[in-house]
């Protein structure tokens, strides 16, 4: 059971009186990118809070062997878990150097090759790095957002619907890149996404989310082959 | 000649302290979106602590850097107690409670003190030869030192938002909230601190023209006026708008009483065709970002 | 569903249900055992009765009420040797704040826009009813030798104010929310400064105002056939009991005209324009005319109440507290207390004040005497006492009764109700509910 980095079970949260999800239970194992698909209203994004610690939750969330109780954000960063935000969520009136600081803000200690790292990843970042952050596109806010999130150190990175509002061509070098944080850097990543075509091929396993339960689980392959996978999701059979 | 420099130097130094009242203003409006009413009333009340000290026998200037130190304390404590648990369930309410604040505030200086005048020293020396003269004008030192205190100020807080880790804290809740909270800053404290912040700020502007206006409850009534018209004018979320504003409306003040003769008593009215102007015609100030509303 | 658009009727009736069926007006729109629909927190009707109701009136209105009876009547007794004067002021000062706050209630409670400036209306108003009756202005045709008769400065008053609220209006479109609000405070102190200008001394009396004769009440309230009703107990008229009658008619009256504007399509229109702008004007309501009518009436409305007041005290004095921010404030208190957007609201506010405010200064002027007598020394005094408790009230009330006491207990009583949220009328979910229920 603990053999995997983020293992939850029976994961129930909602707003209010309203229960947005109804006992999930999914892993991540170490190193690999798992994709939960849904469409809107799913609650994919309820799905990543709950885990980030924004918004209360029911049932066992164990990182690492440790179990998180309904903590707060700033413990489960510390804990190693990173989420980019629905929209990029950047500090728009912020620099690109000021809102990478912004994301190492519970490190301690000097911070300067992580900058530099990330800027050698996402060189577009670099070159406007005292740029104010809402004069970005919205593929480079991507971006600025990934790299914020992993100035943490994160084990974990939580994505909650990268490709959203932006072009096709865009999100396929997006994902790119996420391949090679997992590839190149062992970086495990949990994506929440509506688009199923890339992420299925980019993840390595995938559940599918449906009005607050798992309908559907497997390799992203197995999905892609699927047929009510297909008809629901990627546009009809054959 | 030297009576327009002396005005001017009369309206940047009481430009002065409708600045430091705006960038007060201006603080708390960026992270939270209120204005803080209650603002000149608590600067009012720190200024007779401080008289209290004074008149103890403290020196001036640990008197004043107390009663700083309550303004932080008490606007701290109006954000925590007061505004927070309000703009949780019913913004609209809030500025009726800050509303309710300034009123407390200043009726209990009432209270405390009683209705008459008290006198407070100033920072600096106001004897009858404490001048320097420029341009043939002979400026009073107390003036020089309200500007020289504003800039020093400015410098400070220039330092503490660029180059600190709270500063960026502060900085980015006042930018997103939600984001604030995923990167790990506690946004509670930051705002606290923000409010804190303005308190002293607005304490440190009552405590500059209390000696020269005198002090009593009705102190910072007209300058909060005035000083929320500079933050408007300025722009009620940049800084710099605030400080240009501040400056820009003493001057206006100190011009208008001293070359138009007829509108020397028509301030108020002047400031609302001022403040119409910039609301009506440039809603977001000189500085301020305009706000696009996506429908 | 009407289909033609210019059937009024239909859509005023639907226009306040739409609004909250739509779930625009805010994220849950509870149905509350009535059948009333609440949105954004505030009610849109005048409050039924009930348990809970009565123990939140006795609290706010019968017990300042009583104890300004008991003022009235000289704490001698009931039948004691004549009415105490100061008790009559007292009640009379009530009457005059109600009718002031009712037209604040206008614009703020059940419009929605926000203004701390009403003082200056009624500033105008006591100032008109003063410049009248003491013929500082010349009006030929009217009044003999430019001096008025009092009672016609009234509706003088809410004309001039109402002229000048919808001039404020205009302006007032643009804004909200706090610039709003900031802008009738400057408001406030700009009419303060125009009133007490020295240039204009012939007319407004500069900074020592104008000072009235005293106003001569007429000897009996009415004299029909014989049925009289005196003004005093002497055969002379008194003034503060003219005053009472007279304040407390209109009061009556006011209250009847707005209860009956807020049930007229205009009236929900203003409650539509507090509740969502936007959706309001997607629904037809032109906000302009609204907001500027309704800041017309709302000063319309404050003005008489300041020429009563102005009449009542024979002075105009730009100084006043009431003419100026506190005097704002006030009237926001006594509205927040009594119940925004309550047609009562009002009326309950302002005796609370007044008797707040009366206690608080007879305790300020000598807590020595008074219950708390252990913790002060003979000589001292407690000033500023009614403005701490007032400041410290309207902090609980924005937190935990931002209606008032005549509306909260309405709303507790509204959760004890099970909520169904309605689904949008002529939605596919609601056709559904329907069909259900056959």
């Amino acid at each position: 059971m603990s053999e995997h980095l983020l293992e939850v079970t029976g994961l129930s949260a909602g707003y209010g009186q309203i229960e947005v999800l109804h006992g999930l239970d999914f892993h991540v194992a170490d190193g690999e990118i798992v994709v939960i698909l849904g469409a809107n209203g799913a609650g994919k994004t309820t799905t990543m809070r709950s885990v980030s610690g924004m918004i209360g939750r029911s049932g066992e969330v164990v990182f690492e062997g440790n179990r998180i109780g309904s903590a707060r954000p700033d413990a489960v960063l510390r804990a190693g878990i990173s989420q980019v935000p629905q929209g990029r969520g950047t500090f728009t009136d912020l620099s690109v150097e000021d809102n990478l600081r912004a994301g190492a803000y519970t490190v301690k200690g000097s911070i300067t090759g992580d900058l530099d790292r990330w800027y050698d990843v996402f060189p577009r970042l670099a070159e406007r790095k005292d740029q104010r952050a809402g004069s970005l596109s919205g593929g480079e806010q991507q971006m600025l957002a990934i790299a914020r999130a992993m100035m943490n150190r994160p084990k974990l990175l939580l994505c909650d619907e990268p490709s959203l509002g932006l072009a096709p061509i865009i999100t396929q070098s997006l994902f790119k890149i996420l391949g090679e944080l997992r590839d190149e850097m062992g970086m495990s990543l949990l994506v929440v996404e509506q688009n199923a075509g890339l992420s299925l091929q980019l993840c390595d396993r995938a559940y599918v989310l449906e009005t607050g339960h798992i309908v559907a689980t497997g390799t992203g392959d197995e999905l892609l082959n699927d047929d009510t996978v297909k008809q629901a999701y990627l546009g009809g059979v054959g | 000649m030297s009576l327009f420099i002396q005005r001017m130097f009369d309206g940047l130094a009481e430009g002065s302290i409708y600045a430091l009242l705006a960038l007060a203003l201006v603080v708390v409006f960026r992270s939270t979106g209120q204005l803080n009413f209650a603002q000149g009333e608590i600067g009012t009340l720190c200024a007779f602590f401080a008289s209290t000290f004074t008149l103890s026998g403290w020196p001036v200037w640990l008197a004043v850097l107390v009663a700083m130190v309550i303004g932080f304390v008490i606007a701290a404590l109006v954000e925590r107690v007061v505004v927070r648990p309000i703009e949780d369930r019913n913004p609209g309410a809030v500025i009726v409670a800050l509303i309710g604040v300034f009123l407390a505030v200043n009726q209990l200086s009432a209270m405390f003190w009683g209705v008459d005048a008290r006198s407070l020293p100033s920072l600096f020396p106001t004897d009858a030869d404490a001048f320097i003269r420029i341009g043939g004008a002979a400026i009073r030192i107390e003036r020089l030192g309200i500007i020289g205190v504003l800039i020093v100020l400015l410098v400070l807080l220039f330092l503490l938002f660029n180059y600190t880790k709270i500063g960026l804290a502060m900085r980015a809740v006042a930018n997103n909230q939600e984001s604030s909270n995923l990167v790990g800053i506690r946004v509670g404290n930051i705002l606290i601190l923000g409010w804190g912040l303005a308190g002293a700020i607005g304490a440190l502007a009552a405590l500059l023209l209390a000696p020269s206006a005198g002090l009593t409850g009705t102190l910072m009534l007209g300058p909060f006026l005035l000083a929320s018209v500079a933050a408007v004018l300025g722009g009620l979320d940049s800084p710099v708008g605030a400080v240009v504003g501040g400056l820009l409306i003493g001057l206006l003040k100190a011009f208008l009483i001293g070359y138009v003769d007829f509108l020397s008593d028509m301030l108020f009215p002047v400031m609302l065709v001022v403040l119409l102007a910039v609301l009506l015609f440039r809603p977001a100030g000189l500085f301020g970002t305009e706000k696009v509303e996506r429908v | 569903m009407s289909d033609s658009p210019n059937d009024d009727d239909v859509i005023d009736r639907a226009m306040t249900e739409e609004i909250a069926d739509a779930g625009v007006a805010g994220p849950s729109a509870p149905v509350t055992e009535e059948g009333e629909v609440e949105h954004s927190g505030l009610p849109i009707r005048t409050p039924q009765y009930g348990g809970l109701h009565w123990l939140g009136r006795v609290l706010v209105f019968a017990i300042p009420l009583g104890y300004l009876l008991i003022r009235v009547f000289g704490v001698t007794g009931i039948a004691g040797d004549g009415w105490s004067n100061s008790g009559l002021g007292l009640l009379a000062d009530a009457l005059i704040i109600a009718i002031a706050v009712m037209g604040v209630n206008l614009i703020t409670g059940y419009t929605g826009q926000l203004s701390i400036g009403h003082a200056a209306f009624f500033a105008i108003g006591a100032f008109t009813a003063l410049i009248l009756t003491q013929g500082k202005v010349s009006t030929p045709f009217f009044g003999e030798e430019n001096l008025w008769d009092p009672g016609w400065t009234l509706p003088v008053a809410g004309v001039v104010c109402f002229v000048v609220g919808c001039l404020v209006g205009l302006p007032a479109l643009r804004l909200s929310g706090i610039y709003l609000a900031l802008t009738t405070l400057v408001f406030v102190e700009a009419v303060r400064s125009i009133l007490k200008y020295e240039e204009f001394a012939g007319v407004t009396g500069g900074a020592t105002g104008i000072k009235g004769d005293k106003y001569t009440p007429p000897e009996y309230v009415f004299d029909f056939f014989g049925i009289k009703l005196p003004t005093g107990l002497d055969g002379r008229g008194d003034l503060n009991q003219w005053m009472i009658y007279l304040s407390l008619g209109l009061l009556l009256l006011i209250m009847l005209m707005v209860s009956g504007l807020i049930r007229s399509r205009i009236g929900r229109a203003m409650v539509a324009t507090r509740d969502n702008e936007l959706a309001a004007e997607v629904m037809g309501v032109n906000l302009a005319v609204i907001k500027t009518v309704a800041f017309g009436l709302s000063g319309a409305i404050t003005g008489v109440a300041g020429a009563l007041f102005g009449l009542k005290l024979g002075l105009a004095e730009a100084d006043i507290p009431l003419f100026g921010l506190f005097g704002a404030i006030t009237f926001l208190v006594a509205m927040v207390v009594g119940g925004a957007a309550q047609i009562w609201g009002p009326m309950v506010g302002a005796v609370f004040y007044v008797f707040v405010n009366e206690l608080a200064r007879s305790v300020g002027e000598n807590p020595s005497e008074s219950i708390f007598s252990f913790a002060f020394d003979e000589g001292t005094k407690l000033d500023g006492l009614g403005g701490v408790i007032f400041g410290i009230l309207l902090i609980l009330f924005a937190r935990f009764a931002p209606f008032g006491a005549v509306g909260t207990f309405r709303i507790i009583r509204s959760k004890l109700v099970q909520v169904i949220p309605k689904p949008p009328a002529g939605s596919l979910a609601a056709r559904a509910m329907a069909a259900e229920d056959d």
